[in-house]
């Protein structure tokens, strides 16, 4: 890919969200669309069809979803389901829907109910990360793997699996390499730019997807010849997933920069690989439960409730330290009982760490960015 | 917002001792350091009620305490704490109730707080949650309570079963969740061992674990007789006969009281003694917890001529032989089955009937059974685990089953600012209309 192309690729991809996948399914690919950080890609892909993670349009009213899924379901589940219903994925062949909290799971039914895909699989995660739940949801991953196969009219031999297991580990190193560039001051990509990057990067199929962000590495490494120091506030975003542009760009905005991600597109996806294991669906079981680091799986590590939040949290003082932040927005969708929980011991855990914190529970949308704006303008500056 | 308590009369006499039982209950956890007994914050539906009572722990259960809170609507102080420390009113009130109350007896050093309703509830020692495919509050809420009482440890154990897909034959999956879900209790009695320092007495739980089966036979059995037209007793009381079967699962008080309540509804019967005097619809209440706050909504549907012979809710088991439980000598193995095999009773049935699933499957059953004319949803807006997927429930009734009359109502379990009595009864009205003018039209 020359050096000029990626991020203008990245813009498109970002901007026309799925639009690969509708060429790829033009072209006699199955596509099969998944919720959340728990989708097992590396089954789908290694099945021959084409993964794509959805989202929503914070832009756009829910106008149908309302209809058929009650308004205490997470505001963005509910977008997601209304894009869906309007027809935005109607090139998908199937669904699978991991099982990440109670939005997922009481949902489930209505959107299989009211898609009426040829494909639905619900994928029972555990919420453990202890030895039998890594047994036990190796189990259901083999279950999924034998309804895939079925659908698709093909094995997935363990061949299979180990070479998506590696294009994708391939494709989160790729990605952690370009996340080091945000380390720099200041950061050689921006955070609107890294959120496009990471938007894209869920939309296509693996291998483009690598290939793309290492297109954008080429790209942004150049910037570091024409980089001067600068003071600003380095700001670090945490939650699920924030698949638009319009908080970064307030952030930046005020003159901050969004140096880092904690967010469920982005570093817990990117940061943990999966091991080579005999039974390759016990590596994958591996990751999912007990290296991507999500508020819904339980962790029971540690002694002490301090070395527990250590086992939960350790790794975000590590970022702050790794990427030089000094303040942290923590973002939190409304009706979401699984971060909303654990937002005090989050946010005293990383004010220890002598980073402010704002807290903001809000919704899936830009109708309510307004007062979004004007409570991260009035943290920057104090910050500043 | 209603702003005044009403209370609601009830027409069983076993209902109305259910005040002084929950009270009783509370006052165990309060009194239980002295007793030198070990107690656990605990939540109803885990399935480790027989473990708690084998090893001498006291259940606190906090859904009861906030229960009892949003009842004597006493609820919002506790409210007011969680969300000053960053809990959402979004969250589950149950949870933030108490964990509301938890921060101000912390910051009271082991105090008990003001005019705490029913004298409140004890320090617990260890906390009990659960990992399911229901309600995320059963592990983030022990989470969040430790963060507050920093040195009570937390054990959360997996409960799980084959999610429903008509695609797949759930009973090729049995074996590994009942494999797993036996690791896990077995795993929690390993915990307890540690906190309280006890070994667990394997006989006794046996013991414990049979009366629990025939406790839930007992239960199902009596309130099997509320199909008898009058019916005896409605879902108003059962929002009270709920408490032995939610909260005392595994002693011999719960099971001398749903033997006390099936003599009583059988008195009743003979007598042909109805809730109302003159019963001229029959109501499921489909799904919900109810608003606890307005128990009296109950009453105003018994002014109406309605009566609820059934309920979904606190209804969480089903007689043993129709599940048809796998012989073990293990009583957590036995555990596990029941738990897996209750989940999944209803999958044949809407696997039978193309385009059904099984909560409505479980919805047409009671509707034939208990002859019922309607069914009255409640949604509660703070809590995703019972209330989310309703709207589906109601849509695929009336698709695959019949044209039934249905309501949906809005409010919350905990939080009284999410009511309007006026608002729900004229709802209430409305329905009545609806089936009167089909019972006109039959």
């Amino acid at each position: 890919m020359p050096n000029t192309d990626a991020l203008a690729l990245v813009d498109k991809y970002y901007s026309n969200y799925g639009s690969r996948a509708r060429e790829l399914k033009a072209a006699g690919n199955k596509i099969l669309g998944y919720l959340s950080a728990l989708g097992p890609v590396e089954i789908m892909t290694a099945a021959g069809s084409v993964p794509l993670r959805l989202k929503g349009n914070v832009s756009e009213p829910i106008t149908k979803a309302d209809a058929h899924m009650e308004t205490i379901a997470c505001p963005f589940i509910r977008n997601v389901f209304d894009s869906a219903l309007k027809g935005r994925y109607d090139y998908l062949d199937g669904m699978v829907m991991p099982h990440q909290c109670d939005s997922t799971d009481k949902t489930s039914n209505v959107w299989s109910h009211n898609l009426g895909l040829p494909y639905w699989h619900f994928l029972n995660v555990p919420h453990l990360a202890d030895d039998p739940s890594v047994g036990f949801f190796t189990s259901v991953l083999g279950v999924f793997k034998k309804s895939l196969e079925k659908f698709m009219g093909r094995e997935i031999t363990d061949k299979d699996l180990a070479r998506a297991v590696e294009a994708y580990n391939e494709n989160r190193r790729a990605m952690r390499e370009l996340y080091s560039l945000r380390r720099f001051v200041p950061p050689l990509i921006s955070g609107v730019e890294m959120t496009k990057v990471l938007v894209a990067a869920m939309s296509l199929p693996v291998d483009e997807s690598t290939s793309l962000i290492k297109g954008v590495i080429r790209e942004v490494q150049e910037r570091a010849a024409h980089s001067g120091a600068t003071s600003s506030p380095r700001v670090m975003i945490i939650g699920d997933q924030i698949d638009n542009t319009a908080i970064a760009e307030i952030i930046e905005g005020a003159g901050a920069e969004l140096v880092m991600d904690h967010l469920s597109l982005g570093s817990k996806i990117y940061w943990p690989d999966v091991d080579v294991t005999a039974d390759p669906l016990a590596g994958i079981a591996e990751r999912y439960l007990r290296k991507v680091k999500l508020p819904t799986t339980f962790v029971a590590g540690g002694d002490t409730y301090e070395e527990n939040l250590e086992a939960r949290f350790g790794h975000i003082r590590d970022f702050i330290t790794e990427f030089k932040v000094n303040a942290a927005i923590i973002f939190v969708y409304k009706y979401c009982d699984p971060y909303g929980f654990e937002v005090p011991a989050l946010k005293d855990f990383i004010e220890s760490t002598g980073v402010r914190v704002l807290y903001l529970e809000d919704e899936y949308s830009t109708s309510t960015l307004g007062r979004v704006k004007t409570r991260i303008e009035a943290f920057l500056e104090m910050i500043e | 917002m209603a702003d005044e308590k009403k209370p609601r009369a009830l027409a069983t006499t076993a209902a109305a001792k259910i005040p002084k039982m929950t009270r009783a209950n509370l006052a165990a956890t309060v009194r239980a350091r002295e007793e030198g007994k070990k107690v656990a914050y605990a939540f109803i539906v885990c399935a480790i009620d027989e473990i708690m009572r084998a090893m001498d722990i006291v259940p606190a259960w906090g859904e009861s305490f906030s229960g009892i809170c949003a009842a004597k609507r006493d609820a919002e102080k506790y409210l007011q704490r969680a969300e000053a420390e960053n809990f959402s009113r979004s969250l589950c009130t149950y949870a933030t109730c108490n964990l509301g109350f938890d921060m101000w007896r912390e910051e009271l050093k082991g105090e008990m707080p003001p005019d705490v309703p029913w004298g409140g509830i004890g320090r617990p020692d260890m906390v009990l949650g659960s990992g399911q495919q229901l309600c995320d509050p059963r592990y983030k809420w022990p989470q969040a309570t430790q963060h507050y009482l920093r040195d009570v440890p937390v054990f959360v154990g997996g409960m799980y079963y084959p999610p429903w897909d008509p695609a797949l034959d759930y009973r090729e999956q049995e074996a590994f969740y009942v494999k797993y879900n036996t690791e896990e209790l077995h795993a929690c009695v390993r915990f307890c061992e540690k906190v309280t320092g006890k070994k667990m007495d394997w006989d006794r739980l046996a013991e414990i674990v049979d009366l629990t089966d025939r406790t839930i036979n007992l239960f199902i059995e009596t309130y099997e007789l509320r199909k008898t037209m009058p019916c005896p007793m409605d879902t108003g009381d059962a929002m009270n006969t709920m408490v032995p079967i939610s909260f005392m699962l595994g002693t011999q008080e719960c099971y001398d009281f749903y033997r006390d309540l099936r003599d009583e509804l059988k008195e009743k019967i003979a007598q042909k003694q109805g809730v109302v005097e003159d019963e001229k619809y029959r109501l499921l209440w489909g799904a919900g917890l109810p608003s606890w706050f307005a128990l009296a909504d109950f009453q105003y549907f018994n002014s109406k001529g309605a009566v609820f012979p059934v309920e979904t809710t606190y209804r969480c088991t089903e007689a043993l032989d129709r599940l048809d439980l796998p012989e073990t000598n293990d009583p957590l193995e036995h555990i596990a089955w029941r738990w897996v095999r209750y989940w999944t009773h209803w999958y044949d049935k809407a696997r039978r009937r193309p385009g059904s699933m099984p909560e409505v499957e479980r919805l047409i059953e009671y509707i034939e059974d208990y002859k019922c004319d309607g069914v009255v949803f409640h949604s509660a807006f703070s809590c995703r685990s019972w209330h989310a997927g309703i709207m589906l429930q109601a849509e695929v009734l009336r698709q695959v089953c019949q044209d039934i009359p249905v309501l949906i109502m809005e409010g919350d379990i905990v939080d009284i600012s999410s009511y309007n009595e006026a608002d729900t009864r004229n709802r209430i009205d409305a329905f009545i209309e609806v089936l009167e003018t089909r019972k006109n039209r039959a």
